[in-house]
């Protein structure tokens, strides 16, 4: 499984940043698939990226909800806010495990050697803030005399932007260096330490910082699929929780908001305690029926 | 199937349609085709 995974990532990283002939046309694609959304965080103005960022097309829906009102036809986001909800639905938190480019950068980051640490847990909560601070209230509040607002998430802190976006393109069009602000250096500090961080904790912007993870979690307790515990099975040899690359307990909590279905815990795990599949309903309790005295 | 994971599926497929019969499709396009001054930290 853990093979498999590796290989998905790198082929959906690989694939959805495949667009190789900006050296030579427009700097960024701008072809069709840009109408549709990475189902992970990967930054839309990455020059070789296909696809769009879920994130930002929030942000820049939210942004723009009162600037297109006076048109009488708001655009209220609704097709991303389906798209992203119906993957979180079906599979909740999977696309961060097996889908996401930035995920899968911080899992290489991972594997350099160094001293490992783990995270700090109350810290977990800091994503749900930034979900609904950065990519839902200051981009719908702080708005110009247009009625424009700004992606804040993207504007203050992405560090996939800053990676995948800002650096290659300030290699490609050297003139960008002279229109750089606050904002640039900024996240290129939050991304300096991401990567630190990365080095020593395993995946630190998903669990602490990332708003995608976040709406996605909601979902985990509801999702069509589900990791299962086999209580019967468990011997509390504890190889699942030391294989777990995001501190959930499996076996306490197989439906963690925190858990991102990489699955590594089914290969840890060799007296087959855990399982995955579709979620069963839970059993209708038997009626009671009060007898009168 | 979970009752609510159904629910959900047919609430958020609803929403996704009515986001293409808006014009979310073609905004999504124009937005994907500029290069974001936000994520680059310009302006």
């Amino acid at each position: 499984m853990v093979g498999l995974r590796w290989l998905v990532q790198t082929l959906v990283t690989l694939g959805t940043n495949a667009y190789l002939l900006f050296p030579f046309g427009s700097v960024i694609y701008q072809g069709p698939l840009k109408a549709v959304c990475h189902p992970g965080l990967n930054c839309y103005s990455c020059p070789a990226a296909l696809l769009s960022c879920p994130v930002g097309a929030v942000q820049n829906f939210v942004a723009s909800l009162r600037y297109t009102m006076p048109g009488g036809l708001p655009h209220l986001g609704t097709m991303v806010i389906g798209y992203l909800g119906f993957i979180g639905t079906l599979v909740g938190r999977l696309p961060c495990g097996w889908l996401c480019p930035f995920g899968f950068i911080q899992d290489l980051l991972h594997k350099v050697p160094l001293p490992k640490f783990s995270l700090w847990p109350p810290l977990r909560w800091v994503k749900y803030g930034v979900l609904v601070v950065l990519v839902l209230i200051l981009p719908a509040v702080l708005v110009d005399k247009a009625g424009l607002g700004q992606p804040w998430f993207c504007k203050l802190l992405c560090p996939a932007g800053t990676l995948e976006g800002a650096l290659p393109l300030i290699f490609l069009k050297p003139s960008l260096w002279a229109t750089l602000t606050f904002y640039f250096w900024n996240k290129m500090i939050i991304l300096v330490l991401i990567i630190i961080f990365a080095m020593l904790i395993s995946r630190p912007f998903c669990r602490m910082l990332c708003p995608l993870g976040a709406f996605y979690s909601l979902f985990m307790r509801m999702t069509l699929v589900q990791l299962e515990f086999i209580e019967g099975n468990c011997v509390g040899c504890e190889s699942c929780v030391r294989s777990c690359p995001t501190g959930v307990v499996p076996y306490e909590d197989p439906s963690s908001w925190e858990c991102i279905l990489c699955l590594r815990c089914l290969d840890a795990c060799q007296f087959r305690a855990l399982s995955f599949g579709i979620r069963r309903p839970l059993p209708t309790p038997a009626k009671r029926y009060e007898t009168a005295d | 199937m979970p009752k609510k994971a159904l629910w959900l599926i047919i609430l958020f497929t609803l929403l996704f349609v009515l986001g293409i019969n808006t014009g979310d499709l073609e905004y999504l396009l124009n937005l994907g085709n500029t290069i974001c001054l936000s994520c680059i930290g310009v302006g």
